[in-house]
């Protein structure tokens, strides 16, 4: 019985000293989910059901419940539209950037002299479609596409989809060059992507007698399937904190009102947090479907 | 009748012609055997992508040619890309409004320690995950992946008043404290880099390196660490990037006297004209856009250098880290 007794310990002694190795290398991380994510959304959690006003030497706190959460749809004229209007943008330019990503990607993965110089082109834009820069650009209308204003695109396209949803594509059509300035990072994670398929699967295909057209579908796009969700999901995030998003300008807004502060402020950006975690969520189910029924078939 | 027997022979030398060695042999360069390696495949993939580059590239050009262009070639539409007369008037304001040796150290210091912190802690926070014995792994790494989600514009407010508790507002500190603490830029993401780098090292590695009697803090820094070179350049470029250009913490965090680039390119007008002061969007004054666009490029130049030097071993890290997967 002492025997066992003495085993368990000395289990359990090596089992903590595995542990403690691994929380040393862990510790880091966790104190700062701690302090600067945990507390800070559990603290903006709380400040989005109260009235926030600032006194002197802190915040005032007024319980609301569920109000900023009403106000932000019921009350507030901008922000239903902005958030729609935004969020109908972002199911445009997701797609305009991965499949944007995808081409650029597999042109840049033949083999051929100087390629090395156009992946460098087109990775440039990641170090600079950030932040101030990009808005400057913008402002000063340097992202819009020259044939648009040439051809006088817009009747056309409100004659083919409506009224309603013209202005959005109009609004896209008018940024698409920042828009795919977004898709470097996606290009190089499709290149490394195509990477993973071994290339003795092409040469056996082709011995079989399959055209590169073929072999595209069969085995190029499946094997990227995985790698066209991972780009979505990044997409997304990534256009989440888009440095033109009106929603961000308009939380952002809000904070600094006096009638609306902090406790608005806080609620309308969980709102557009809840949005995009639906949207992320739709995206991981419909691959993981996807993944699903492809390998019930194999 | 003739006619028709003519066209029957001349299309019989026709093939002919088509089937012999020679043709063949031309028809291989210029078609390639596959759908990529002929010649014509090779012009029509040029050609492709010079355009999109071309178009893709088109704002970074405008913004060169609009750096050089001084008042008169700036409001005549007949001017499009080059301008009548290079001026460099634009180029030295704009490194006087951005007050930039100064703007560039602060920027610099962010960037670099930041990143460097954001290597190490990422990687040993990947590592940790990939092949140490944590408890509740699944959670944590769960709990990474939603840090990632999270926008900077929930927790911006507490972490102000954290900070301010601290005392780190309007320091480097504000950024090289969650940085050291694995929660930098994006953050999470490097640390599902290294991550993935980990576990697709060979187990074997590991249990030599133990019985020979190393510790795990020796196999780390003395054989993963080294072998995670490609990783790490790759993560330590990209934080780069990302910190150099980050704007909408700084315009929190950084109030006074040490502010990065980017906040100041964004207060560049009111530097250049005093008297429009409060006058934001309604009106935009076309005469400092020039000076503007200088000013944009003087903060992606050194960006650019660093990458230029370093592109070649970047993509090719990226290929093999198996960032994805």
């Amino acid at each position: 019985m002492s025997k066992l007794n003495a085993y368990k310990r000395q289990a359990r002694l090596y089992h903590s000293q595995r542990y403690g190795i691994g929380m040393l290398f862990m510790l880091p991380w966790l104190i700062g989910f701690g302090v600067f994510v945990a507390i800070p959304v559990g603290w903006s959690l709380f400040m989005s059901f109260h009235k926030v006003s600032v006194v002197p030497g802190g915040f005032k706190y007024v319980w609301l419940g569920w109000q900023n959460y009403r106000d932000a749809f019921v009350k507030d004229n901008v922000f239903p539209i902005e958030l729609i209007t935004y969020f109908e943008q972002m199911l445009l330019m997701v797609p305009i950037i991965v499949i944007f990503a995808l081409l650029i990607s597999l042109m840049l993965n033949q083999r051929f002299p100087g390629r090395f110089l156009y992946r460098a082109l087109f990775f440039l834009p990641v170090i600079f479609a950030t932040g101030q820069v990009l808005t400057e650009l913008f402002n000063q209308g340097a992202g819009d596409i020259p044939f648009l204003d040439q051809y006088n695109l817009e009747p056309i396209v409100r004659e083919y989809i409506g009224a309603e949803f013209a202005k959005t594509v109009m609004n896209v059509l008018g940024i698409v060059i920042l828009i795919l300035w977004y898709s470097g990072v996606q290009i190089l994670i499709f290149i490394a992507g195509f990477q993973t398929i071994s290339a003795s699967i092409y040469e056996a295909v082709r011995i079989d007698g399959a055209s590169p057209w073929d072999s595209f579908w069969k085995i190029t796009l499946p094997a990227c399937v995985p790698f066209i969700s991972l780009n979505m999901l990044y997409t997304i995030i990534d256009l989440f904190t888009f440095p033109l998003n009106p929603v961000l300008k308009h939380v952002k807004d809000n904070m600094f009102k006096i009638d609306t502060g902090y406790g608005y402020a806080s609620a309308l950006a969980w709102i557009y947090f809840a949005f995009i975690f639906v949207l992320i969520a739709l995206v991981l189910w419909l691959f993981e479907r996807s993944m699903k029924t492809r390998r019930a078939r194999t | 009748m003739s006619n028709g027997l003519w066209t029957e022979k001349a299309r019989a030398q026709l093939r002919g012609l088509l089937w012999s060695r020679e043709t063949q042999k031309v028809k291989h360069v210029v078609l390639g055997r596959n759908l990529s390696d002929g010649l014509l495949a090779k012009l029509i993939l040029y050609f492709l992508l010079s355009i999109v580059a071309y178009l893709y590239l088109q704002p970074l050009l405008y913004m060169i040619s609009t750096m050089f262009k001084n008042m008169s070639d700036l409001l005549d539409p007949t001017v499009k890309w080059i301008p009548r007369q290079i001026t460099w008037e634009n180029l030295s304001k704009a490194y006087e409004g951005l007050r930039y040796p100064a703007a560039l150290r602060n920027t610099a210091m962010i960037a670099v320690s930041c990143s460097v912190a954001q290597v190490m802690i990422c990687a040993m926070t990947g590592y940790a995950l990939a092949r140490l014995a944590v408890p509740f792994k699944g959670l944590i790494t769960a709990f990474v992946i939603l840090t990632f989600l999270i926008p900077p514009q929930i927790i911006i407010i507490p972490l102000y008043v954290i900070f301010s508790k601290l005392s780190l507002l309007n320091t480097i500190f504000v950024f090289l404290v969650p940085a050291i603490f694995g929660q930098g830029l994006k953050g999470a993401l490097f640390i599902l880099i290294f991550r993935q780098f980990f576990n697709a090292q060979p187990q074997s590695l590991e249990e030599a390196a133990k019985l020979d009697g190393a510790s795990t803090f020796r196999l780390f820094f003395g054989i993963m660490l080294p072998l995670a070179r490609s990783a790490c350049l790759v993560v330590f470029l990209f934080s780069f990037i990302w910190y150099w250009n980050m704007y909408y913490e700084p315009s929190m965090f950084l109030a006074k006297g040490f502010t990065p680039l980017s906040i100041r390119l964004d207060n560049l007008e009111d530097v250049l004209n005093p008297s429009l002061l409060g006058h934001t969007d309604s009106v935009r004054n076309p005469v400092t856009e020039s000076t503007k666009m200088a000013g944009a490029f003087l903060i992606i130049l050194p960006p650019i250098l660093i990458f230029m030097f370093l592109q070649r071993w970047f993509v090719t890290g990226i290929e093999r880290t198996g960032v994805v997967e």
